[in-house]
């Protein structure tokens, strides 16, 4: 980190390489496609090695790095309509949804149940996506992820929480189609 | 008719701590005092247990959402940052 703090472009790109998967994978939660998630990882990388000099050092450099990806990301995520799976982000368990939790769809790892996952995370307002993306699907802890969000630990976990009880409710919707269809 | 309205009172209060400290819950993340009024809640409510279920299956599968990965992305990378 610090040969390439000090401009060694070799050394950025080890960074790459260490780095460049998993800040795909979390920046293709907020926007349209693979090709666009591969620009903005992209982008973020061109910006960092143009900024290194700026970065510094307090945080570890991929709190930093996703923080400028995530930030693109989800700048271009606000521009579109959401996709409207997850209803609101205020829960309100429904009395009649069925206790899917031992349901065999998790079992035999169904299609449809993932992509119904898929687009509930998708459908989230971005600002309650980031947190579940970093701390649910990407597992990075809670101070980490609430670092790169620049939040607070108690605003991190409350948006957190808002946006599992959210997509838990959008599979509770999911498994009551099943059940009537 | 007093303690009835005073045991459905403290059932209301709990059922909402319950629900807003779920996931810390199950993150690991609250007192020993706090675990177990979650913990005596969803004993007691059948709509707590099931949300308290389905949420850990929904953050169990939330892992399973891995990405496809892309040999090629450092190598663009690198070459962007090499031919500017």
């Amino acid at each position: 980190m610090e040969r390439a703090r000090a401009g060694d472009r070799t050394a950025f790109e080890e960074l790459v390489r260490r780095h460049a998967d998993r800040l795909y994978a979390v920046v293709r939660r907020f926007v349209a496609d693979a090709e666009e998630a591969e620009e903005v990882t992209q982008e973020a990388f061109l910006r960092a090695w143009r900024g290194i000099g700026r970065f510094q050092g307090r945080s570890q450099f991929f709190t930093w790095l996703y923080r400028i990806g995530i930030n693109e990301a989800k700048r271009r995520a606000d521009r579109r309509p959401p996709l409207g799976v997850v209803s609101s982000i205020e829960e309100r368990p429904m009395d009649d949804a069925p206790d899917w939790s031992d349901a065999p769809e998790f079992r035999a790892e169904q299609a449809d149940l993932r992509t119904a996952l898929e687009n509930a995370v998708r459908s989230l307002p971005p600002d309650y996506r980031a947190p579940l993306v970093l701390r649910d699907v990407e597992g990075l802890s809670t101070s980490e992820a609430a670092e790169i969000l620049e939040l607070g630990e108690a605003a991190f976990k409350s948006r957190l929480h808002r946006a599992r009880l959210a997509v838990r409710r959008a599979l509770d919707e999911y498994f009551l189609e099943a059940a009537e269809s | 008719m007093i303690r009835k309205r005073l045991a459905r009172r403290r059932f209301v209060r709990e059922h909402r701590f319950t629900q807003d400290h779920m996931s810390q819950y199950v993150d690991g993340e609250l007192a020993v005092e706090e675990r177990s009024r979650v913990e005596e809640h969803v004993g007691v409510c059948p709509q707590c247990r099931r949300v308290f279920a389905t949420l850990k299956r929904t953050m169990e599968s939330l892992r399973g959402l891995a990405s496809e990965p892309r040999p090629a992305l450092s190598d663009g990378i690198i070459d962007r940052l090499r031919h500017p």
